[in-house]
């Protein structure tokens, strides 16, 4: 279980972006993290993926917590993919996918690129392989992004707003996509987008100005939101 | 005790016996006239094609010395020490053009003149009417060499002619050729030489503006040796020995002086090859070394991390690219020794074009840096990387594409400016092109020949960047 205790983290600024929050992320499938923009979600999400220096509380994984952790363990334990994606533009997608196992889990290039069309395969995206990132269209590049996250095999995959560069249709897709791969890992959503987890989350935190609002399944979450205060 | 008597006796014996023999050695040595000469000044003394040392100097020496039944020996030295070497009686005499001056005369002896020369002015045959002497050219322009004492005469004497000073004869002739000057300035002899060997039409106009009488200067306790020199040259002249060297040298009917004017295309082509050998060692050599410096500075530049580095490369970089490339060269090659550091003219020139091209390479590398998306470092790390993996496979390999193509041009712009090492005397095409139409008087074709050499290895350097250029916007991740 990933763990979030007393969370509290000000910007130097001297906006508080959380504030003493605590929350449980089982490895339940698919989890959404909710929140308007400035509601703190994507702080954090920085806290959790370790790229902010925790100011009060603890992030724990199964009792150890994260920011004590090696950068190898923790990497293959957490990972991330981020709004822009920040695929590699002079590699090609399956080059994306090989370059952390090759380099960090020091597998030998033929057998990471073995692995990597393997998953390819299963993702559904194979015809990605050989193609660079500006070659592909937004839904394929979120798809890629993804796949390149989960060769490393972690057991949370934080997505970070997968929605905001896809239109209706193509969301809908990449949603019933996520919920085939939800044996993989367990898909932690962090959006504003409440359509998009309403039918594949298992369940769901709200944030707002900071605080954890509520927690539960998406039916309450839906219930006390309602959507079209948060649709596009 | 009686073993090491015997033994110092026949150490004696042995010395007393070398001592013997080098008196013997040293007797036979005194059929030997050893004469000094530069070996720099034609056509007095030069070394010919065929790398035999010949000139005028050479020719009276040569009869010197049969006047005095010795054999003749000659020793080429540097001018500027040449004096110095006979007092240190390096030689007996010297045989090199030396004119006499009270100055000299303190120290040495001076044979009786064995010819006369002096400043000269030149004009073009075209000015035959109109200028008759010096005085008539006020207001014109007058060439003369860098650095020869002609300069100030003219700056001191005629201060209403604007004197235009030049690397080489070859420069003057070509301006003289050009209408760009009226005259020049040279020493008599020389300068009938030169006209002779360039075939140009210029001639010589009014009385010597001052005159040189050239001597043999001999240690003043050698006066024995004086004596008999100077009758050699009484008997020299008496005979017309000395007019017919001066003919040989100086003649309007020796012909044959006309062959030295071609310059066998093999030796025209290897002397340009090589020249063209060494440019491109200098270029390629400052251009690898450079690139690798350019990394680490363009990394500095872009991070600002340690401010106070960045600042000393900031500052470094800017003072480099804000300075002539000429200054630093000379500043390497003539200052460095000031303080111990002597360094050949390669490797001045190698070490500056590497600063030089370091500091170009370093900016261009940094705006590659800069353009790529810090979010790619973001990425690297989500996936575990650690900071230099991230700077080697994702960083660096975005930065350097993008700023290839800038890199190229950087690259071509320092072959070029491997010109300028010509400056500092490294043997590279210009210079070698130089020292060609200084014999065959041709800087159109053999200036034209060294830039065809330089586009050679320019142009596909250009078309190379360019084509990357393009593959990279077709990749479409150069936002720069």
């Amino acid at each position: 279980m990933l763990k979030i205790k007393d969370l509290t983290y000000s910007y130097s600024q001297g906006a508080t972006a959380l504030i003493d929050i605590s929350m449980g992320l089982p490895r339940e499938h698919i989890l959404a993290i909710l929140g308007r923009s400035g509601s703190g979600k994507t702080t954090l999400l920085k806290c959790i993926g370790r790229f902010l220096t925790l100011q009060k509380g603890d992030i724990t994984l199964d009792g150890e917590s994260i920011y004590k952790m090696e950068r190898k363990k923790l990497r293959h334990l957490i990972g991330i993919v981020f709004q822009q994606l920040y695929l590699f533009p002079h590699l090609t997608i399956l080059e994306n996918m090989c370059l952390a196992p090759v380099k960090v889990l020091k597998r030998n290039e033929s057998s990471a690129k073995k692995e990597a069309k393997e998953m390819l395969n299963k993702l559904g995206i194979k015809n990605l392989a050989d193609r660079y990132p500006s070659q592909i269209s937004g839904g394929q590049a979120q798809r890629a992004a993804i796949a390149r996250a989960l060769i490393m095999k972690p057991q949370y995959l934080l997505l970070d707003e997968p929605t905001s560069a896809l239109d209706l249709n193509t969301s809908k897709e990449l949603g019933e996509w996520l919920l085939e791969l939800k044996a993989e890992t367990t898909f932690v959503v962090v959006t504003h987008d409440v359509l998009f987890t309403k039918n594949i989350a298992n369940s769901g935190f709200l944030l707002s100005e900071g605080k954890l609002k509520t927690k539960g399944n998406m039916k309450h979450i839906v219930d006390i939101l309602g959507l079209g205060d948060y649709q596009r | 005790m009686n073993i090491s008597f015997l033994k110092s006796k026949t150490i004696i014996l042995v010395v007393f016996f070398l001592v013997t023999a080098c008196f013997l050695v040293q007797a036979e040595e005194k059929d030997i006239f050893t004469v000094a000469l530069t070996g720099k000044y034609p056509p007095f003394s030069f070394y010919s094609q065929e790398g035999k040392l010949v000139g005028f100097d050479v020719d009276v020496a040569d009869k010197i010395a049969d006047y005095l039944d010795h054999e003749l020996k000659i020793v080429t030295t540097e001018w500027d020490g040449i004096l110095a070497g006979l007092l240190a009686k390096k030689y007996d005499a010297i045989v090199g053009s030396m004119a006499i001056t009270p100055q000299r005369k303190k120290s040495v002896d001076f044979s009786l003149p064995y010819y006369e020369s002096g400043a000269q002015l030149f004009i073009h045959k075209k000015d035959k009417g109109e200028f008759t002497n010096i005085k008539d050219l006020k207001g014109q322009s007058v060439g003369v060499g860098i650095g020869e004492t002609y300069q100030h005469y003219l700056e001191d004497n005629y201060p209403e002619i604007n004197v235009v000073t030049y690397k080489s004869t070859v420069d003057i002739f070509q301006d003289m050729l050009n209408r760009r000057i009226k005259g020049f300035v040279t020493d008599r002899l020389v300068g009938f030489y030169q006209i002779k060997k360039a075939d140009t039409p210029f001639m010589a106009t009014g009385r010597l503006l001052y005159r040189e009488r050239i001597a043999i200067p001999i240690l003043k306790e050698r006066k024995a040796l004086l004596a008999k020199i100077n009758n050699a040259l009484i008997a020299m002249k008496k005979k017309g020995e000395l007019t017919e060297i001066n003919k040989k040298w100086f003649g309007q009917e020796s012909k044959s002086n006309r062959k030295e004017k071609k310059m066998k295309t093999a030796i025209i082509a290897e002397k340009l090859l090589q020249g063209f050998g060494i440019t491109l060692f200098v270029a390629f050599s400052s251009i690898i070394m450079g690139f690798l410096l350019s990394i680490p500075f363009g990394v500095i530049l872009n991070k600002r991390k340690i401010y106070p580095l960045y600042l000393v490369v900031r500052t470094f970089n800017d003072f480099i690219r804000g300075t002539p490339l000429l200054i630093q060269l000379f500043f390497i090659y003539f200052g460095a020794p000031q303080v111990g550091i002597m360094l050949t003219p390669i490797s001045a020139a190698i070490f500056t074009l590497t600063v030089n091209a370091s500091a170009y390479m370093a900016e261009v590398i940094r705006s590659g840096l800069m353009s790529v998306d810090p979010g790619q470092k973001l990425a690297g790390k989500a996936l575990g990387l650690t900071n230099f993996s991230i700077f080697r496979f994702i960083v660096w390999p975005q930065a350097f594409r993008i700023a290839l193509p800038p890199l190229m041009n950087a690259v071509v712009a320092l072959m070029k400016d491997t010109a300028l090492i010509a400056m500092i005397s490294v043997g590279e095409v210009i210079r070698q092109a130089q020292s060609i139409i200084s014999v065959t008087y041709n800087p159109m074709k053999y200036y034209f020949i060294a830039a065809i050499m330089f586009f050679i290895v320019t142009f596909p350097l250009m078309k190379i960047a360019g084509r990357i250029e393009r593959k990279i916007k077709k990749k479409g991740f150069a936002n720069a």
